[in-house]
């Protein structure tokens, strides 16, 4: 008489692994999007009991006009020779404020520029960090007028 | 006369490490992925330096019409009537997280004035640091 044994793999299958991997790359593929997660940093100043007075003549003031030109201290200026207007300034006083303000209906990239502009000013020439001051409406309002 | 054996190549693909290839590639795009929780269309202003910010920040959108949309960074953003609105929001998200990071996704034409209003809610909210989204600006657009 003849017996037949029954013979039982022990190997796992895995030939559909790489399968299932690729369906999961492709998944993660299609789902991510590149989004912009970057950009310029700024910190409010802290509340402070007795805020310094700064009088606008202590500070360098920069106005953006509504077609997003600049106006440094009452003289039209370009952006490209901001730094070099700031230096002379910055040398003699570090701490003298930088102050922006920009016309309510100029374009908010017109800022975003002058910012940009300033933060690389050590990169370009500076001998310190710029100190931005970056005041709202609200607060020129109650500050100045 | 003996006659060399005749060599036979076994044609295949080594395959055996794709599921780890593959493996990696999951991982990294795990890693990686970051979900957008603002979808608002907005062209973005073109800047050279550009930090990180910091994952699970809060967002305010500000489109070229001024419309504006929040998000604490942990849901899709939301669509709010006004700039109280996101004072409002904005004192909410610090009282629970003092140290929250907050971005202000703006278009680069809207007018400063809905900017400006934005800042002001996010300053009397006590918003330790406010990011500015930008994209990368590159040597030919600095040429123009």
């Amino acid at each position: 008489m003849k017996f037949s044994r029954s013979k039982v793999s022990d190997e796992i299958p895995t030939s559909s692994m790489a399968d299932i991997a690729f369906l999961l790359i492709i998944y993660f593929m299609v789902t991510t999007t590149f989004t912009a997660t970057r950009g310029l940093d700024f910190a409010p100043p802290k509340e402070d009991d007795n805020p310094p007075i700064i009088e606008k003549e202590d500070s360098v003031l920069i106005e953006i006009r509504s077609d997003g030109s600049l106006v440094v201290d009452q003289r039209p200026l370009p952006l490209g020779e901001l730094i070099e207007y700031l230096k002379p300034k910055l040398e003699r006083n570090p701490e003298k404020p930088v102050i922006i303000r920009p016309d309510p209906s100029a374009p908010y990239g017109a800022m975003v520029d002058v910012m940009d502009e300033l933060r690389q000013g050590k990169e370009k020439g500076l001998k310190e960090e710029v100190r931005i001051s970056l005041p709202t409406q609200r607060e020129i309002d109650a500050l100045w007028f | 006369m003996l006659l060399r054996a005749r060599l036979t190549t076994q044609a295949s693909i080594p395959t055996a490490s794709m599921a780890d290839i593959a493996f990696l590639l999951i991982i990294f795009f795990m890693v990686t992925i970051t979900f957008e929780v603002d979808k608002t269309q907005v062209s973005l202003p073109k800047t050279q330096l550009r930090y990180e910010v910091p994952k699970k920040a809060a967002y305010v959108s500000i489109d070229q019409d001024g419309r504006l949309r929040v998000s604490s960074g942990e849901e899709m953003s939301a669509l709010v009537p006004g700039v109280e609105d996101v004072l409002s929001f904005a004192a909410g998200v610090v009282a629970s997280d003092p140290s929250k990071a907050f971005v202000i996704k703006a278009d680069t034409e809207t007018e400063y004035r809905h900017v400006d209003q934005v800042i002001d809610a996010l300053k009397r909210a006590k918003v330790e640091v406010i990011y500015m989204l930008s994209v990368q600006e590159t040597i030919d657009t600095v040429g123009g």
